[in-house]
């Protein structure tokens, strides 16, 4: 198991190198948007300014201070989980992002969640059934899916779902019902890619000589199917849902926005709106931390699951 | 023999779904409502926020109206009548202002308005001097006493008559009872509680909803209605369904509805629709300091050349009423008699040709010594009316030789424009009551304003700025009339504001109400007032 020690080793010290590259980018990015959260605030309530006003609350909210020290600042904030104050509402952001980020969250693992429960059987079985009727359907279908915006897919599922079947409900959040379409929404954009992926590769794996020889030593269609396929196939599966999740969990912002979700992506839009820094910063911290993690988590699974990753990574 | 294999993904996805079930279930329930008759349901695009009386943003401006009192109340005219404080006195220099507070009036916690609560709300709202600096009726303010119980006396730094207008003000200077002030006093910090005077009480609001019941010691007449649920719904086409579902009743305001949704909802009987009077005008401001419209004949034959009808029939939905003075008649000093600019293409050609803009055959856009008759005109990309009667403008201008360069915008990036003023045009409406007029003309006079970039290009600007200061400080109401005469008419001399129409607010309605209204407050939705069927 040293070698799984040392490859551990090497990816928390990758791991650590993007995060600190994350804080800069997070900081000095915003300051390159043209507008302060001084300026949008007086705006967002149409009251005229002048300059000494603006110099006045800008001095008020620390933003006269030069750059590098407002981002030493910030960061020393950001080692004790504290990403500053919101300045729309006065709120901490570190427990705001908490309260949004907890449903955003749940809706994108049950979006996750609704796309593993579609693509893999689909996926498995348009591969196992190549070229039947049900493959070409399933073809058909996703070639359909992908092609159209998933907002407008949501609401296409809102109108027969929701609105004309009356089975659930309209909008609204903090009942199982209301995270079934919205995760829904959400993972159908995604779910043509994974089925072709999974379809394509097992096919691949199908020609591959190892299945002939497990043929070969009599190991039954199903066992070969499940131990010897389906596991070549999860290693760039589960590299690519990794980033999925990511994916997900950005793209949550139109969804909370078409079923009114008090999440993430509702909250982080009127922030941009009002520039307010330490939100965006916030924001952008915690999905690069969530990306990062994920990422090594699956890095970690996939030399778990094919023992080939950790070796090659030793001898290198 | 694959039978196995199907065993093993349909257990798979059983526990995966059981699992994302088990995931949210923690969460509390909660069923919706039905039509109830005693209930009114509407929605609203973000939630009310703290309901802070004295703050702006995040606080929604209808909460904020529903739970707190003024002192005075601006009425559907203009007319300023009593609101917490039942009558008044002026001094004859302006200076002094007695309020007599009504008696017996409850917060929603029990506790009586008095005088020193009158007091404290002013003091904590002056002394939060960074948010309202812009606001002449709080930086006005010498100070306040409570001469008894219930008297309370303001003094003025300088006579300002609109300072009861503007103490009519959805925010900031409405009451707070002294049990929802903060430890440390300040407003500043945020409330402990939303305790008001008003007509409704909050009861419960949380990231879904806000509901708000009746208050029963409410000093005015009581809502008809017994209960008011706000539903936060972000996307417009999201309301119409909800609209439709029944899940709610009303959906108010131009804020909630583009007007091509609301005609099409206005299109089905099913609906109940309502227009209110003209409560602000929608004005392209003209740049006189920036490239062609400095010439005050380029901006003649532009006026001459907006063809308002057109804008208002096939961009607005003809939702609007065609406006050619600044401000609506209603509106205090407003019935002015001006000299229209009639659109007539022709005389706008002859204007400029008679100004030696000659037109190039090959080009089609005019030019005079060398300089394009090209407009600059920028708008926040995300404004999908502005967009449209840009565009139509752009193709309407090139047909007298002028050229318009469209510039959308994210909207810092055209505020930060507006203010360094680098455009020849960009909308800028009129801020309606109670602010109108003083407040839209006061405006021109601060510097990197849109009204600003207006004025001083204008041969007319020092005169203007004369008479904006002076009328705001004027006692006398004759003397007050005719200054406002005489500004607006130098505006529309000078050609520098173009009105398109006056901008109206409108309803829809689930057929359930006997009697829904307006307020002359944009922002305000009156729902004291609704009565259901």
């Amino acid at each position: 198991m040293n070698g799984m020690a040392n490859y551990l080793m090497k990816r928390f010290l990758s791991m650590a190198l993007a995060m600190i590259g994350l804080t800069l980018i997070a900081f000095f990015l915003m300051r390159i948007m043209p507008g302060d959260p001084i300026e949008a605030y007086y705006q967002a309530n149409h009251i005229p300014v002048t300059e000494e006003m603006l110099e006045q609350a800008r001095q008020e909210q620390g933003l006269d201070k030069p750059l590098f020290t407002q981002y030493i600042t910030w960061l020393g904030g950001v080692m004790t989980f504290d990403f500053g104050t919101s300045f729309m509402n006065g709120k901490s952001v570190s427990e705001e992002l908490l309260a949004y980020f907890t449903v955003t969250i749940q809706l994108a693992l049950v979006a996750f969640l609704f796309m593993l429960i579609i693509c893999i059987p689909i996926g498995i079985l348009s591969a196992i059934k190549q070229n039947s009727v049900f493959d070409h359907a399933t073809r058909l279908t996703i070639f359909s899916v992908a092609s159209m915006p998933s907002f407008w897919l949501g609401f296409v599922l809102i109108y027969v779902i929701a609105f004309k079947l009356d089975l659930l409900p309209l909008m609204g959040w903090g009942t199982p019902q209301t995270i079934i379409l919205p995760a829904l929404t959400l993972a159908l954009g995604n779910i043509p890619f994974y089925i072709r992926m999974i379809r394509t590769s097992m096919i691949e794996q199908m020609k591959q000589p190892f299945v002939t020889f497990a043929r070969a030593r009599g190991i039954s269609e199903s066992v070969i199917i499940r131990k010897h396929i389906f596991k070549a196939t999860l290693t760039p599966f589960v590299t690519s849902l990794a980033m999925t999740f990511g994916i997900l969990i950005g793209g949550a912002a139109i969804v909370e926005m078409i079923f009114s979700i008090p999440g993430m992506g509702r909250y982080i839009v009127g922030a941009i709106t009002a520039r307010d820094y330490y939100v965006m910063q916030g924001f952008i911290m915690m999905i690069g931390f969530f990306f990062i993690i994920v990422n090594f988590l699956a890095d970690l699974l996939c030399a778990l699951i094919d023992p080939r990753i950790r070796l090659k990574e030793n001898l290198s | 023999m694959l039978k196995k294999e199907y065993l093993f993904l349909v257990i798979m996805c059983v526990s995966l779904l059981l699992g994302a079930c088990s995931d949210v279930t923690s969460s509390k329930s909660k069923e919706g409502n039905g039509t109830d008759k005693n209930t009114l349901t509407m929605s609203w695009p973000l939630d009310i926020g703290e309901a802070n009386p004295h703050l702006y943003s995040p606080n929604e401006m209808f909460a904020q109206a529903m739970l707190y009192d003024p002192l005075v109340v601006y009425g559907t005219d203009g007319t300023i009548s009593s609101g917490l404080a039942e009558k008044w006195d002026v001094t004859e220099d302006g200076k002094e202002y007695t309020f007599y507070l009504r008696e017996g009036v409850l917060y929603s916690d029990g506790s009586k308005l008095t005088a020193e609560n009158v007091k404290r709300n002013f003091e904590t709202v002056i002394g939060n001097s960074l948010a309202h600096s812009w606001l002449e009726v709080v930086t006005i303010i010498d100070k306040v006493e409570a001469l008894d119980e219930l008297t309370v006396k303001v003094s003025l730094k300088e006579p300002y008559y609109p300072f009861l207008q503007e103490l009519a003000l959805i925010r900031p200077l409405r009451m707070l009872g002294d049990a929802g002030f903060p430890d440390s006093g300040n407003t500043v910090d945020g409330i402990k509680e939303p305790i008001g005077t008003g007509p409704w009480i909050l009861k419960e609001a949380d990231e879904n909803h806000a509901v708000f019941i009746r208050n029963e010691n409410y000093w005015g007449e009581k809502p008809p209605i017994e209960k008011v649920e706000v539903k936060y719904i972000a996307d417009s086409q999201m309301r119409m369904m909800a609209l439709e579902k029944g899940e709610i009743d009303l959906i108010f305001g131009s804020a909630q509805l583009m007007p091509s949704e609301f005609t099409t909802l206005q299109q089905n009987d099913k609906y109940v629709t309502k227009i209110s009077d003209p409560l602000s005008t929608r004005i392209l401001s003209l740049n006189t300091t920036y490239g062609v419209t400095k010439h005050k004949e380029v901006r003649l034959a532009l006026q001459h050349a907006l063809d308002r009808q057109t804008i208002i029939e096939h961009v607005l939905s003809g939702l609007e009423q065609e406006a050619h003075s600044l401000f609506a008649p209603g509106f205090p000093y407003s019935d002015i008699e001006i000299e229209k600019y009639n659109y007539d293409l022709k005389k706008a050609q002859q204007i400029l040709d008679e100004a030696g803009w000659a037109m190039d055959e090959k080009t089609g856009i005019r030019s005079k010594d060398g300089e394009k008759l090209e407009l600059l005109i920028a708008y926040n990309s995300s404004d999908q009316v502005h967009k449209a009667i840009y565009e139509y403008l752009q193709g309407a201008w090139k047909e007298i030789g002028v050229e318009v360069e469209l510039v959308a915008e994210e909207n810092q990036v055209y505020y930060a424009r507006t203010k360094s003023g680098e455009y020849n045009i960009v909308m800028n409406d009129t801020w309606g009551a109670p602010y109108d007029p003083h407040m839209y003309l006061r405006t021109m006079l601060g510097e990197q304003q849109i009204g600003n970039y207006s004025l001083s290009g204008t041969d007319a600007s020092g005169k203007l700025t004369e008479e904006i200061t002076r009328v705001i400080r004027s006692t006398n109401e004759a003397e007050r009339s005719s200054l406002y005469e005489s500004i607006i008419q130098t505006i529309q001399q000078e050609a520098i504001f173009m009105p398109i129409s006056y901008r109206q607010n409108y309803l829809v309605a689930n057929d359930v109400f006997k009697t829904m209204t307006f307020s002359p407050q944009q922002f305000e939705v009156p729902t004291n007032l609704y009565e259901m069927k």
